[in-house]
């Protein structure tokens, strides 16, 4: 079964190469969400399948993270075939066959996401992760405009130079570990508590650092909010809602190390540091935002300062980074997804430029203001329950000024984001843009508000009810920390 | 022996720093390619199994001698750019500092880490420094290729670095990222070409449009 999700997209990768039809290798990667689905869905809920290989294995830390990966996927291969119909925008010229690597790509990027997720070994992850940059560096940048390329090329330098030093932590981490040769996480638990604490607090550094930049964790956020505007949406989402989860499974495995070899008090500084970092940094620069893309790309550094501040709290609180992390994801999905239509009806990302979303398109309006209120936390989204159960965590640990410090940066952030929503959701459109919007209406299809609106549904249901056999998933997840 | 060459591969690091003619800093990188070859060949040959180390040790050589150097070569002549002239800092001091970091590799590694049984100071001093002096010069130089050539010998320290582990990591886990950084090196190439033919020159500063404050489309 975890041979299928990883040698499909080789075999399909390569009959796209060969064929470079749109329709096929749409067709193509349509396929490959459905099998990805499925088997994802196979490999969490049933017990039947073997689980296990040489190098990949699903355990109970990664079935969640997979199948948060496996529905964003499918849900963007669903709104990506409304998308990619009008590609490439902004009257970009490409030669149909180089334009045909766009679905490729994707699919690299999917399939890299997944090998970094299933991987049982700190080393192939790695490569997995470094593969992860390098596939997604063609997708942002794919509009080919001179910011696409600034963006592309910070994006590549700085994850590249973030991950070697990453390297340099797991060379560190192969030091302290003394006898042991070998990188897999079973081996590196079960030998933690005999692993050199100076050694080992070293390669915890070197290791958050490398892939707290792939994961957007201040201050090595840098590429963030640059990748995320340009990349064409569906890409957008998928940077936000899967690849920063994918690098934050492996921070999440080595801080399991630390904890085992009982230094997780020293990993739990540098995180909460970071955490608080993060939303800092976002409660800063979302205020004077020019560009809607944008900052929804700083509330994904926000989010992942959250789930860093969760992991760093510990005890209830890894429940409740798990539920953030399903709710971030889908939430933060929808909400670039609803941001590609509002860039296709508008033509720019100007937040100054769109007035009167719910005039120029009432569905869009309304997912845009969902999606908002699924973000920020407002009852019932499952976030409202992740977000409280940080703070009640902080209450009962009694680190009251940390407690305060978090509800007050976040409901900055918050007021921030919530005013630009509402500026750009009410009011009335200019003249000039309403000739544009009703140009461009066609443009959006049917299949471009379907996943938003099931993704939101899950999103507020889960904050009422989750069902007990996810809630199974979840509860086995919090045992990987 | 092994030791000579490590050596050479520490001063090599001040020769990048102390030059501004980018064919002779990608002469440089043939120059490490074939010393971290040769460290290979006669320090590594005990732990592994001889399959895995042939192909380690060749495709060393291939990827960083040979394939990445001819590549870089190729983007030179197409972008027509031959010096890094633009450095905030001349290449007297740079040379200096360089040589103040390779000291101070040397010195962390002898009298700190020399009680560690598993690393050779002398391995892992010249490597930190490498990793360091390479990471420095990213930030002082202003040319977009010599940054990718600083990336490369980056990277060289740190495989640099995995050798001076005496334990192997796993062969998988080498090959990756040797297949890892040469894709890396090949799209920042590519990136580089699109640069040049979109910018009217190389300059790092012109990458520097996209601001929070300001908006740009």
């Amino acid at each position: 079964m975890i041979n299928t999700l990883l040698i499909f997209p080789i075999i399909a990768g390569i009959l796209m190469l060969l064929v470079r039809k749109r329709v096929f290798d749409n067709l193509l990667l349509n396929v490959y969400a459905v099998v990805h689905f499925v088997i994802t869905l196979l490999l969490t809920f049933t017990q039947n399948f073997n689980k296990v290989t040489q190098y990949f294995a699903v355990d109970n830390t990664n079935k969640i993270f997979l199948l948060v990966l496996s529905f964003v996927f499918l849900m963007v291969t669903i709104y990506n075939n409304g998308y990619s119909k009008n590609l490439p925008s902004f009257g970009v010229q490409i030669k149909n066959t180089k334009f045909c690597l766009y679905w490729f790509m994707v699919l690299t990027f999917v399939w890299a996401m997944t090998g970094t997720i299933l991987s049982t070994d700190l080393g192939i992850a790695w490569v997995f992760v470094e593969a992860t940059t390098l596939s997604s560096a063609y997708l942002i940048f794919f509009n080919r405009t001179k910011n696409a390329i600034e963006a592309a090329w910070k994006y590549v330098f700085i994850c590249s130079i973030g991950i070697a030093l990453a390297f340099v932590g797991i060379i560190f981490l192969n030091i302290s570990t003394g006898g042991i040769n070998t990188l897999s996480y079973a081996a590196l638990y079960a030998h933690a508590a005999e692993f050199d604490p100076m050694w080992l607090k070293l390669a915890f550094v070197f290791i958050v650092f490398g892939f707290g930049a792939k994961m957007g964790l201040a201050p090595i956020h840098f590429w963030l909010p640059d990748a995320h505007s340009e990349a064409p949406s569906p890409i957008s989402s998928l940077l936000s809602a899967t690849l920063l989860n994918s690098a934050f499974l492996v921070i999440v495995r080595v801080f399991k190390i630390m904890t085992l070899a009982n230094c997780d008090s020293y990993a739990r500084m540098i995180l909460m540091l970071m955490g608080f970092l993060s939303i800092f940094v976002t409660a800063v620069f979302v205020y004077h935002i020019k560009n809607y893309k944008r900052m929804l790309a700083y509330s994904s550094i926000e989010n992942m300062g959250i789930l860093a501040i969760g992991t760093a709290l510990g005890g209830t609180a890894y429940y409740a980074v798990i539920l953030h992390l399903i709710g971030h994801s889908l939430a933060k999905a929808s909400f670039f997804l609803t941001s590609g239509n509002i860039l296709e009806l508008f033509d720019t990302k100007r937040i100054k430029s769109v007035h009167g979303l719910m005039k120029a398109d009432n569905k869009t309006g309304w997912l845009w203001i969902i999606s908002f209120l699924a973000i920020c936390a407002f009852p019932t989204s499952v976030l409202f329950i992740s977000e409280f159960l940080i703070i009640k965590t902080m209450i009962v640990q009694e680190h009251y000024i940390l407690c305060i410090l978090f509800v007050l940066l976040l409901t900055i952030v918050l007021y921030g984001i919530g005013r630009v929503v509402v500026k750009m959701a009410f009011g009335e459109e200019s003249k000039d843009k309403e000739k544009i919007v009703e140009q461009n209406k066609k443009k959006v299809t049917i299949s471009m508000y379907i996943p938003q609106m099931i993704m939101l549904l899950i999103v507020f249901i889960l904050g009422v009810y989750v069902p007990p056999v996810l809630n199974n998933v979840i509860k086995l997840a919090v045992f990987g920390f | 022996m092994e030791n000579g060459f490590i050596l050479l591969f520490g001063l090599s690091m001040l020769y990048l720093a102390a030059t501004s003619r980018l064919i002779s800093h990608i002469r440089l990188l043939i120059a490490q390619g074939v010393l971290l070859f040769l460290i290979c060949c006669f320090g590594h040959s005990e732990h592994t199994g001889i399959l895995n180390f042939s192909f380690l040790t060749i495709e060393t050589l291939i990827v960083k001698a040979i394939i990445i150097p001819w590549f870089l070569f190729k983007i030179l002549k197409k972008t027509n750019s031959h010096r890094d002239v633009a450095a905030n800092i001349p290449h007297f001091y740079c040379l200096v500092i360089a040589s103040v970091i390779l000291l101070a590799g040397f010195l962390a590694a002898n009298y700190w880490f020399s009680s560690v049984k598993m690393i050779s100071p002398i391995y892992f001093g010249v490597s930190i420094a490498t990793i360091v002096i390479s990471l420095w010069l990213i930030t002082i130089k202003h040319n977009i290729i010599s940054n990718v050539i600083e990336f490369i010998t980056m990277e060289n320290g740190i495989f640099l670095l995995s050798l001076s582990v005496a334990k192997e990591m796993p062969i998988l886990v080498n090959l990756g990222v040797l297949l890892d950084v040469f894709i890396a090196v090949y799209i920042l190439g590519l990136f580089v070409n699109v640069i040049n033919k979109e910018f009217k020159d190389l300059e790092v500063s012109n990458l520097s449009d996209l601001k929070d404050y300001e908006y740009n489309d």
